[in-house]
């Protein structure tokens, strides 16, 4: 679950010039054939540093996504909700899994990466800074917020880093159940009674302007790296990726019976994309910067976690001469 | 076959099962190691599992449906023992249960793999595999924090010390077990604490920790009649939370 | 912390303090590469890594880290430093090109496994075992062996005794895994129920003589 390509901060392009222009070439050729990148090839210093990032934030979001649906394990309502949850919310642990093991490809240690999203220093998916109140709110999330990862996702799969590559190939695998299990969550609602309808809508009204935010910021107030595109770490732009999920999703939350909270949203026959109210980008740069209701008490429990832990790792660790980044 | 004895057997395991598979559950995403977090989750997901599977059973034998039956009975109509309601704590408590109960539970299964009540012994042995994989899991983490530092030794040694009391409950005889016996139903409680108690001390002994007598140890019963802890209400509150907004509607 | 979540405010009873360590190199321990085997008669392949403390807690880690989901057989977990891998060609290359022929080296044969990557992106699978003196005799054995001539373009070679293979007892471990339908995209099926909602709908509607979706 992530806000793909993105990583909420500004890249610098200078390095480029300065690579070994020859090396370059070669490398920039593999991935205009299509072939992967694999660990130990040749690569510039801006394309290591930016997935580094980007693959490193992609797992904050799943282990901090874990969270708000995680609080409902113990509240689902009968065994095939509690069972399926169970298996979800591991499934979005077991992701971070993978994809801390894909950063790590590129030398960077797993501990220092859960440091640096303890300290505040690395960002995740802003999404997850909101608080789940009801049943219907973690629907939202098992369903649409689930679909918004799924599309980037299925962009990124297409990119040139094998390893990162590969981890989403298997995340795209296991994310099919999660997919219908949120829609199946969502047609129960919806088919219930008024308190379940009602529910639903409730979580909707609150959870649609997060939603709006899920793909970063609009395309024509962000910058543009024409390098990344070309290297095949950034797949889409964002107002791409947002179009994409609200053709397949808004007509079926439509068809449920559902309202969103925006008078302007619509699909403009003649440009072929949505008019929508345009989210308030104020408000996202407040609470990706730590002043969103859940922030602090994502990072604390997380925080809490890996310190309750720390006795078990201590005991086990033996000495050891040398850190060995994964080979794949 | 006497049907209330036998009800009686697969109400207590299958409490049992879901109050730990439900404790368990409430680790994930705040696990100490990232595998080890997916690991523990799989295990609890087996045991909520394996509960569903003997409900199904109470529910061919004429009971309410397994929804019904699980969110829906009040603290003191549950059978688990007291040890499996208790709160997590830390990972040292959570791993020891997970060992001492894991340990009845295999040879639990073992003795009813060979059941007279034949959709009993063919569960046994259809989850034969899972409850090894639970065996190596916990035997591996004892055997490895039970012999490694002296912060992990003295906390899992507490934890032993704590839960022992607690995991005699397990063993607490059924009004029945005679007629389970005679009826080739289940081998009975005694039977299945002494082979527990072997086992416990053959993986203790290999490591730093120390077993006390269990002929000091008090046993805390009264899970099996109803008798709960504090601790019990308030996690079913937790788990039919949602249920109960509208206990016929379907989620 | 005043939480949504009732765990969250149960760990509030307790206090767990900032502490003045740091977090230690390999706080999150090594990594072990990960070989699964998806069917009995297909070869085991890589899927990936975990981290643990030792080999036999690597396995008992990858066996929920990477079977827990899709059907498969067996799983066995090496140190990722007792991995010797080979570079990786471009294109085409095959790289047993690269790798030089040499006469039989003396000393004590061992068993090596040998694993191939026939395109990057994929993932490396066995391909075979060789019995040679060392990682870069392995290779040139497995040269000889199992080079099919088409493009192999990474080899990794493990030796045989640093596995911690599944014992033929654990064979039953993943007995149940294609019963655990709740994790598959089939068990979640909701289409019966929309249609027949959908169907209401337009009834309703048609009844009415308005449409009560709110999107029109």
């Amino acid at each position: 679950m992530y806000g793909g390509g993105n990583t909420f901060e500004g890249v610098k392009t200078d390095s480029v010039a300065q690579e070994d222009q020859v090396k370059l070439g070669e490398f920039e050729g593999r991935i205009a054939r299509g072939e992967k990148i694999e660990p130990s090839d040749w690569m510039p210093q801006l394309y290591r540093k930016q997935l580094i990032r980007m693959i490193e934030q992609h797992a904050h979001s799943e282990i901090i996504g874990a969270l708000p649906e995680g609080t409902w394990i113990t509240r689902a309502p009968g065994f095939k909700r509690k069972m399926a949850l169970m298996a979800k919310v591991q499934d979005e642990v077991g992701h971070a899994q993978l994809l801390y093991s894909a950063a790590e490809t590129l030398g960077k240690p797993r501990e220092q990466m859960i440091d640096d999203l303890i300290t505040g220093k690395s960002k995740y998916s802003n999404v997850f800074n909101y608080p789940t109140f009801t049943w219907g709110d973690c629907c939202f999330i098992s369903w649409l917020v689930d679909a918004g990862a799924i599309v980037n996702q299925l962009a990124n799969a297409k990119g040139s880093y094998g390893p990162y590559c590969r981890a989403l190939e298997r995340i795209c695998a296991e994310e099919s159940f999660h997919l219908k299990y949120g829609h199946h969550c969502v047609i129960y609602l919806a088919t219930g009674s008024s308190i379940q309808r009602e529910m639903f809508q409730d979580a909707i009204n609150r959870w649609w302007p997060p939603m709006m935010h899920f793909f970063g910021p609009a395309d024509m107030i962000s910058t543009h790296t024409p390098v990344l595109m070309k290297w095949k770490v950034k797949m889409g732009t964002n107002d791409d990726m947002r179009n994409q999920f609200l053709d397949m999703y808004v007509p079926k939350i439509w068809e449920l019976g559902f309202t969103l909270p925006d008078p302007n949203l619509a699909k403009n026959s003649k440009t072929g994309r949505w008019d929508y109210t345009e989210p308030d980008w104020e408000e996202f740069k407040r609470v990706i910067s730590g002043d969103g209701p859940c922030n602090k008490e994502r990072l604390e429990v997380r925080r809490i976690a890996e310190e309750r832990g720390r006795w078990v790792r201590k005991a086990l660790k033996s000495p050891q001469a040398a850190y060995v980044p994964p080979l794949a | 076959m006497n049907n209330i004895a036998l009800k009686e057997l697969l109400y207590k395991i299958a409490d049992d099962q879901l109050i730990l598979g439900h404790r368990n559950s409430e680790w994930t995403g705040m696990g100490p190691l990232l595998e080890e977090d997916i690991a523990f989750s799989s295990m609890a997901q087996d045991k909520v599992g394996q509960s569903l599977a003997m409900y199904t059973l109470l529910h061919s034998l004429g009971e309410g449906d397994p929804d019904t039956v699980a969110f829906t009975r009040r603290g003191n109509q549950f059978h688990n023992c007291v040890l499996v309601e208790l709160p997590n704590g830390e990972y040292d408590f959570s791993l020891v249960r997970h060992f001492l109960f894991n340990t009845a539970e295999v040879i639990r299964f073992e003795l009813l793999s060979t059941s007279s009540y034949e959709p009993l012994a063919q569960l046994a042995k259809k989850i034969r595999g899972e409850l090894r994989y639970h065996t190596l899991h916990a035997n591996t983490w004892i055997r490895q924090l039970g012999s490694s530092t002296e912060e992990s030794i003295a906390r899992i040694q507490a934890s032993l010390n704590f839960s022992l009391p607690f995991a005699m409950g397990i063993f607490e005889a059924s009004p029945h077990e005679n007629e389970l016996i005679e009826s080739g139903v289940f081998a009975g409680e005694k039977a299945l604490k002494q082979r527990w108690l072997a086992k416990v001390e053959e993986i203790i002994h290999q490591t730093d920790l120390h077993l006390p007598d269990l002929n000091t140890v008090e046993p805390v019963p009264g899970g099996r009649v109803g008798k709960h802890s504090e601790h019990l209400q308030p996690l079913l509150d937790e788990m039919s939370e949602v249920f109960r907004i509208d206990p016929t509607a379907e989620w | 912390m005043n939480s949504l979540d009732p765990r969250v405010n149960r760990l509030s009873t307790n206090t767990y303090p900032v502490p003045n360590e740091p977090t230690a190199p390999l706080d999150q321990f090594g990594t072990f590469e990960v070989f699964v085997q998806p069917k009995g008669d297909k070869p085991f392949q890589h899927e990936g890594i975990v981290h643990a403390p030792n080999l036999e807690m690597a396995y008992v880690l990858a066996k929920e880290a990477f079977t827990r989901r899709f059907v498969c057989v067996s799983l066995y977990v090496v140190d990722t430093a007792n991995v010797a891998a080979s570079p990786i060609t471009e294109g085409d290359v095959n790289i047993y090109q690269r790798i030089e022929d040499r006469s039989d080296q003396p000393g004590e044969k061992l068993s090596y496994e040998i694993y191939h990557l026939t395109r990057r992106g994929k993932q490396h699978v066995h391909a075979g075992t060789v019995q040679a003196v060392n990682a870069q005799d392995a290779m040139v054995k497995a040269k000889h062996q199992f080079n099919s001539g088409k493009g192999i373009c990474s080899v990794w070679v493990i030796q045989t005794k640093n596995i911690r293979f599944t014992l033929p007892e654990e064979k039953d471990l993943w007995n149940t895994l294609p019963e655990k339908k709740f994790r598959d995209a089939s068990a979640y099926k909701g289409g019966d129920k929309l249609s027949v909602f959908l169907q209401s709908k337009q009834k309703s509607s048609d009844h009415s003589g308005h449409s009560d979706n709110a999107d029109q």
